[in-house]
């Protein structure tokens, strides 16, 4: 579902990412962890292709990275749900306004949608918050209504930057029980954290170390992990 | 299709999201498409005029305040009488006292005028100009100037040669003229689709993020460039409107006989079309430069 091979990225002189290979198959379950500044939310943008290839190569649910065009992004991005740690929410619009925007670009039915979104709100303990504004909503509500938006076309690949940053321990584990309902129907999902606690709280998951372009003597700055979780390759 | 139908109507209600810049805009539009159509009317009626006129010399004559009515009465009919008489509209004192009485309003009674009108006899009297005799308006002219009792006698070949001198310069200007104010109609659109495409960059990149094509993203402002287009041209075509009827009534009496026509609707209708088109055309390439 996710197949990265010795890719490189630097802002200017100074790599962030260098020769990073891993593979992810379906149903996959991927912590990406290290320190500020490893380059986990660079790793992520790029496999939503936010950031431009720079070496290497990069296939994400069949989405050949190193050769996307600007033509073919949105349906890289169909594909894929992303949490970002920012939210990136619509403050102004409701909830279920802010839920709904994946599945109206898709062009989903009114009716299936509604059904989707209640499901999601339901999950996240959003339900009741469903015509609520955003910006009346605390920075935890906020980062649950960023995952439903991820989450509620059922992407086939998942990629969520620190989700649990701003959420007590309660609805962290609540939130990765989620993430977990998806990856055990087939979802392949990379999570960036730093949270220890979060980590041992999947143990199927595997965890890739990111460690900011630091080469180890291996050459790489993560170990190879091909084939490291999920039930098949992509 | 019914995505399509959705993005339609989003792209109009999202005029009333920013409502103070888009009436702006409104304004800018419905001015630019009010002075082309009052360019394109006055080019319609001064044409009009022309041809109406071709071939025909207007004599536009005042008797003196003293000139008996018998007098008067028979000149009248013996114009009447000439075989290139093509129309002869003619007012008695109080005939042109009722006149007046209509077009100062009911704010004006001249009631106590009546039957001692200061007004003078007046007649509008339209020949056919003999195609072979090149001097028939100037002779004609001198002739209905001596007749007893006449005071002044206007003749209209050289406000005809004015005329068509305008026609002509208007012509020329027109294209330039046309393509300055459908420029500065782009100008407008485009500016503000460009600052509603700023003000909410945010969610045009969240849309980005989850999928969305670019038809997806630049539909709804190409709706709304082209529905401010759209009104903007209404609401000139409806000030053109009221100006025309305004000025015909005050321009269509004694003695200016100037009647003022509205713009025909194939006009009208190519106003409308050209607004629109270049309003979305304008949205479309701010849509594309910034969305």
């Amino acid at each position: 579902m996710v197949r990265v091979r010795n890719l490189s990225f630097r802002f200017g002189a100074r790599y962030v990412l260098r020769n990073v290979s891993f593979s992810v198959g379906r149903g996959g379950f991927v912590f990406l962890t290290g320190p500020s500044g490893a380059g986990k939310t660079t790793l992520l943008r790029i496999l939503h292709g936010a950031l431009p290839m720079q070496g290497g190569q990069a296939t994400v649910a069949g989405h050949e990275l190193a050769r996307m065009t600007k033509g073919r992004l949105p349906a890289l991005r169909r594909d894929v749900g992303v949490v970002f740690q920012d939210f990136k929410i619509l403050p102004r619009r409701t909830v279920r306004e802010n839920v709904i925007l994946p599945l109206e670009v898709r062009g989903v039915a009114r009716p299936k949608a509604e059904r989707r979104i209640k499901a999601v709100l339901h999950a996240l303990k959003l339900d009741g918050l469903a015509e609520c504004p955003c910006a009346q909503l605390a920075g935890g509500e906020q980062q649950r209504v960023a995952i439903a938006r991820a989450v509620v076309t059922g992407p086939r690949v998942i990629l969520a930057d620190e989700p649990t940053g701003n959420l007590d321990w309660e609805l962290s584990v609540r939130l990765l029980d989620v993430f977990r309902q998806f990856h055990l129907h087939g979802t392949s999902i990379i999570m960036a954290t730093h949270n220890r606690e979060i980590l041992s709280a999947v143990p199927e998951a595997a965890v890739l170390r990111l460690s900011g372009g630091e080469v180890d003597p291996g050459g790489y700055d993560v170990a190879e992990a091909a084939g490291i979780s999920g039930r098949d390759e992509a | 299709m019914g995505m399509f139908f959705r993005l339609i109507f989003r792209g109009v209600r999202d005029l009333f999201r920013h409502p103070w810049p888009q009436a702006l805009t409104l304004a800018a539009v419905t001015l630019t498409a009010f002075l082309g159509g009052l360019f394109a009317m006055f080019l319609h009626n001064l044409e009009a005029e022309l041809v109406r006129h071709q071939g025909k010399a207007q004599y536009q004559m005042f008797w003196k305040k003293d000139a008996p009515e018998a007098l008067v009465a028979a000149q009248w009919a013996d114009l009447r009488t000439r075989p290139e008489l093509a129309e002869l509209v003619a007012f008695t004192p109080d005939q042109a006292l009722t006149v007046m009485q209509e077009t100062l309003g009911a704010g004006a009674d001249l009631s106590w005028l009546r039957g001692k009108s200061p007004l003078p006899y007046t007649a509008l009297a339209t020949f056919r100009i003999p195609p072979e005799d090149a001097d028939w308006p100037r002779r004609t002219f001198e002739a209905l100037k001596s007749l007893e009792g006449v005071a002044t006698v206007h003749v209209n070949p050289l406000q005809m040669d004015l005329s068509r001198s305008v026609l002509e310069l208007g012509r020329t200007l027109l294209w330039p003229t046309g393509v300055f104010l459908l420029l500065l109609v782009a100008l407008v659109v485009g500016n503000t689709v460009k600052l509603s495409l700023l003000a909410r960059a945010d969610e045009v990149s969240i849309l980005r993020l989850v999928g969305a094509k670019n038809w997806y993203i630049r539909l709804p402002f190409l709706v709304g460039g082209g529905t401010l287009g759209l009104v903007g041209a209404g609401l000139a075509l409806a000030l053109l409107k009221v100006l025309q009827q305004s000025l015909a009534e005050v321009l269509n009496v004694p003695p200016l006989w100037i009647n003022i026509a509205y713009l025909p609707l194939p006009h009208a209708a190519a106003l409308a079309g050209t607004m629109v088109l270049v309003a979305v055309a304008a949205s479309w390439v701010a849509a594309r430069d910034r969305g």
